[in-house]
């Protein structure tokens, strides 16, 4: 079956009314639990698995696959609005979504970011699609040595990720390192600074730390500070919902670069999604023409992202259907699905099989149009939110994050997680250290760490293993280039700025 | 207007939430009523692996059979030993029932202190559900065509053939230093993480020279032609994978499967106990549950309360040895 062919046959599934009903029920789902900060969809397709058992499989792979990517369009939206991202992969949206709001462009952003997600989505189901056995091979080829080096390289070149001074952003990274050393060590089991807490075995976890920073901490600002609590945009006129045509024409690049970026992160093992979004946003800051703008509310540092964590989502489906592997938790959930009905997930599935595999698929092209027409018309209603003061919409929204943050592992623990972060990022904003890079730490540290010493075990003991492999070579020296380019380009800034100074004198 | 209606919209929202936290405090009713609310079933790994497809289906019979709702949550994390030790401290209600391995509830006690559970004896023996044996697999290209081979090879290279396993000291992992102890080889196992993909992963991508792990996770490679499967680590043949050499077979045929136990904490009441022991026994002798064992590689081996316990014990013992083994061997 050709991919033209596959594609027709899934339509003829994805189509039948309950498939139909259960992507749209997964994309509903899913953009609700995107909005409701500290609920993320792992959580949201964890409490659905047991529903899916009474579907038909397919119809149930459909309805999870549907919330994964429902939540990454829906997970930006109060990051925009309010500054508190609905799970971590809206975390960098929040950065310039929230300026752009400020200025009164809530409306515009929300419909750049929905249209954003539906690009970086549909582009990434048609790669899924076309390429889906040829990059299966690709993730065979990454062993520790190369997860190390795209961790580790991933870590040093987003280290300045939210601009700032250097040691504004050090300072963070450094603590969300140390963070992601609590709790139990990848390999051996063995439980570090936990200080014989059961609930700190699991780690830190990374939903309570990123809505406690970012949420908890705004919170606090508009306690304390009236006015900046009053600036908020009194009314919103339709055409403000509306992007300009200058918004369209930035956003379309980035949503394409994002998409790329985003595609190749669903391959790998780890957080895809999350990890994708700061890489987009890293790299809009070093390719796109209004760079120097990111950081105060330019529309790349949001279309980017947020083209990119649809993509990541999309593309996950890769190593879990053409490789049987599952990369992420939420694939680890969709192959249990599969299990419990007598599917054997593995590189057969798509002959075995293929009513689930263009099921998928085609449902993939359809879950993403549903999503497109059911975001555009709340960008309305959620921009007219806005309206309500603010002391009595923070304060509901943070009740809910207390709730989300709770259901999420049934722990009260991680509720004071939650507050500490907050009182953690109230402080940072005060002396104005930068948030991203402690979260970047922390999603980062235990991955890097668990490569490191994977590699380790699997070379005896020789270090010569990071290096030794072309593609770990290779992500090496390119991080070595980006830096030294950045080095140049800040030198050469400098130089210039010395210059003009000299000559005005 | 707009804003009016969502305001009431979020205030029926908070009305909600509060009644449904207020029907969470109702007052505990009598034991021979049990079961009258939903029954939490904790799995202690992270879905994904052989661990909770089980769990899920024991569940979903376990619902029909008690007509409540049987929740599953995975509490995954440090071995195990998390979710575990959750259903061992939970209070004896009924209410609170989970999953055991062989290696959360007799081999983790012996590696780590100050668990709550030190033998079988702390906590109440459900039932077993099945064992897995741990199977042995090699790239397709890879110039093992059988068992034979691969340990001849490993005989002449003593400490060169790497194999990974998903975890140090898990299952698998013991499974190859059990054979490493009774044979004199020494095969040296590569520690992945991930609930056994990564460590697929490595032997696909010939960073490793063969894997252990379970059918679930494997015969999908297994059946493209991917992996070649050499040793099943059970006396018999398996059915699954017919063409696994079992380590029966060898001179060192004492091994280890996994085995996959109902716990819940002591100090049942009888009525719930006995019940539990009842509806248990139904279900892993029942036709449904049993062909879904076959269907996914796990051998049935049904054993209700004290039966269970004394397996548990016997593992203990083994355990013991192959732990003394590896300090040795250091």
């Amino acid at each position: 079956m050709n991919s033209l062919q596959g594609l027709l046959y899934g339509l003829s599934i994805a189509a039948t009314p309950g498939n139909l009903l259960a992507a749209f029920a997964g994309a509903f789902a899913g953009t609700a639990i995107g909005v409701l900060p500290g609920l993320g969809p792992v959580a949201g397709v964890a409490l659905i698995l047991p529903l899916t058992f009474s579907l038909d499989p397919t119809a149930g792979l459909i309805m999870m696959a549907g919330i994964f990517y429902g939540s990454m369009y829906g997970g930006s939206t109060t990051a925009i609005l309010l500054n508190i991202p609905g799970e971590s992969a809206s975390v960098v949206t929040a950065i310039d979504g929230y300026q752009l709001a400020k200025k009164g462009r809530a409306g515009a952003t929300l419909t750049i970011v929905a249209v954003g997600s539906f690009v970086g989505g549909t582009l990434a189901v048609i790669g899924v699609m076309m390429f889906s056995s040829l990059l299966a091979k690709v993730a065979i080829l990454f062993g520790p040595a190369e997860f190390f080096a795209l961790t580790a390289g991933g870590l040093i070149v987003m280290s300045r990720i939210s601009g700032g001074t250097l040691a504004s952003a050090l300072l963070p990274m450094t603590l969300g390192l140390m963070l992601g050393t609590i709790g139990q060590e990848a390999v051996t089991g063995e439980t570090r600074f936990t200080f014989g807490l059961p609930e700190l075995a699991e780690g830190v976890s990374l939903v309570p730390v990123v809505v406690g920073l970012y949420g908890f901490a705004e919170l606090m600002l508009l306690v304390e500070d009236r006015i900046h609590a009053a600036n908020r945009p009194e009314s919103v006129a339709m055409r403000d919902l509306l992007p300009t045509r200058t918004e369209w024409k930035r956003a379309v690049p980035s949503w394409l670069r994002g998409t790329f970026l985003g595609f190749l992160f669903g391959l790998v093992p780890g957080p895809a999604a999350t990890l994708a979004s700061f890489a987009s946003y890293r790299l809009e800051k070093a390719t796109s023409k209004h760079g120097s703008e990111i950081g105060s509310g330019a529309i790349e540092g949001v279309a980017g992202p947020e083209a990119a964590n649809n993509s990541a989502a999309t593309a996950s489906l890769v190593p879990l259907l053409a490789l049987g592997i599952p990369f992420t938790p939420i694939a680890a959930l969709m192959i249990s699905a599969m299990l419990v009905q007598g599917i054997q997930p593995g590189p057969l599935l798509i002959t075995q099989h293929p009513e689930i595999f263009w099921g998928l698929i085609a449902s993939a092209y359809i879950g993403n149009v549903m999503l497109l027409a059911l975001n555009i018309p709340m960008v309305g209603v959620w921009v007219s939110l806005l309206r309500i003061p603010h002391y009595l919409f923070i304060p509901l929204l943070l009740v809910v994050s207390v709730i989300g943050t709770y259901s999420v592992r049934n722990s009260i623990f991680d509720v004071w997680v939650l507050l500490a972060a907050g009182v953690v990022g109230y402080a940072f904003n005060k002396m104005k250290f930068q948030l991203a890079p402690l979260v970047v730490g922390l999603i980062l540290g235990p991955n890097i760490e668990k490569h490191f010493r994977e590699a380790l075990f699997l070379s005896q003991g020789d270090p010569w293993i990071y290096v030794e492999s072309p593609i770990a070579l290779t992500v090496w020296l390119l991080v070595a280039l980006i830096l030294i380019a950045g080095f140049i380009a800040r030198r050469r800034a400098a130089f210039a700025g010395a210059m003009a100074q000299e000559s005005s004198l | 207007m707009r804003f009016r209606l969502n305001f009431h919209l979020m205030a029926w929202a908070g009305f909600a939430l509060m009644a449904g936290v207020a029907g969470l405090s109702q007052p505990a009713p009598a034991a021979d009523e049990w079961p009258t609310r939903e029954i939490t079933f904790y799995v202690p790994y992270a879905p994904g692996g052989s661990t909770d497809p089980i769990s899920r289906k024991y569940s979903e019979l376990l619902e029909k059979q008690l007509k409540v709702k049987v929740i599953v949550e995975n509490k995954p994390g440090a071995s195990a030993t998390i979710g575990t030790g959750a259903v061992i401290r939970a209070k004896p209600d009924g209410y609170t029932i989970g999953l055991g391995s062989s290696s959360s509830l007799a081999y983790q006690p012996l590696e780590m202190k100050g668990l709550a559970w030190k033998s079988a004896d702390d906590y109440q023996s459900i039932a077993k559900l099945s064992d897995l044996p741990v199977i042995l697999a090699v790239p397709a290209e890879s110039r093992w065509k059988n068992l034979d081979e691969f340990l001849a090879d490993a005989k002449a290279n003593p400490r060169k053939l790497k194999v990974s396993v998903s975890g140090l000291r898990s299952v698998n992992d013991i499974a190859i230093q059990q054979l490493n102890k009774l044979s004199g080889l020494r095969i040296v196992t590569v520690p992945f993480t991930g609930g056994g993909g990564e460590a697929t992963l490595a032997a696909l991508g010939g960073r490793v020279d063969g894997t252990a792990g379970f059918a679930p996770g494997m015969k999908g490679q297994i059946d493209a032609g991917k992996l070649r499967v050499l040793a099943v680590f059970q006396d018999g043949k398996y059915d699954l994978l017919p063409d696994a050499k079992p380590i029966g077979e060898t001179p060192w045929k004492d091994t280890f499967p996994v085995g996959y136990y109902v716990i819940a904490p002591n100090g049942l009441p009888k009525p719930i106990l006995d019940k539990l022991l009842a509806v248990s026994k139904t279900i892993v002798e029942s036709d449904e549950f049993k062909s879904f064992l076959k269907a996914n590689g796990y051998t049935s081996d049904p054993k209700i309360g004290d039966d269970m316990k004394k397996e548990l014990a016997g593992y203990d013992q083994k355990f013991r040895e192959v732990v003394k083994f590896l300090d040795d061997d250091k």
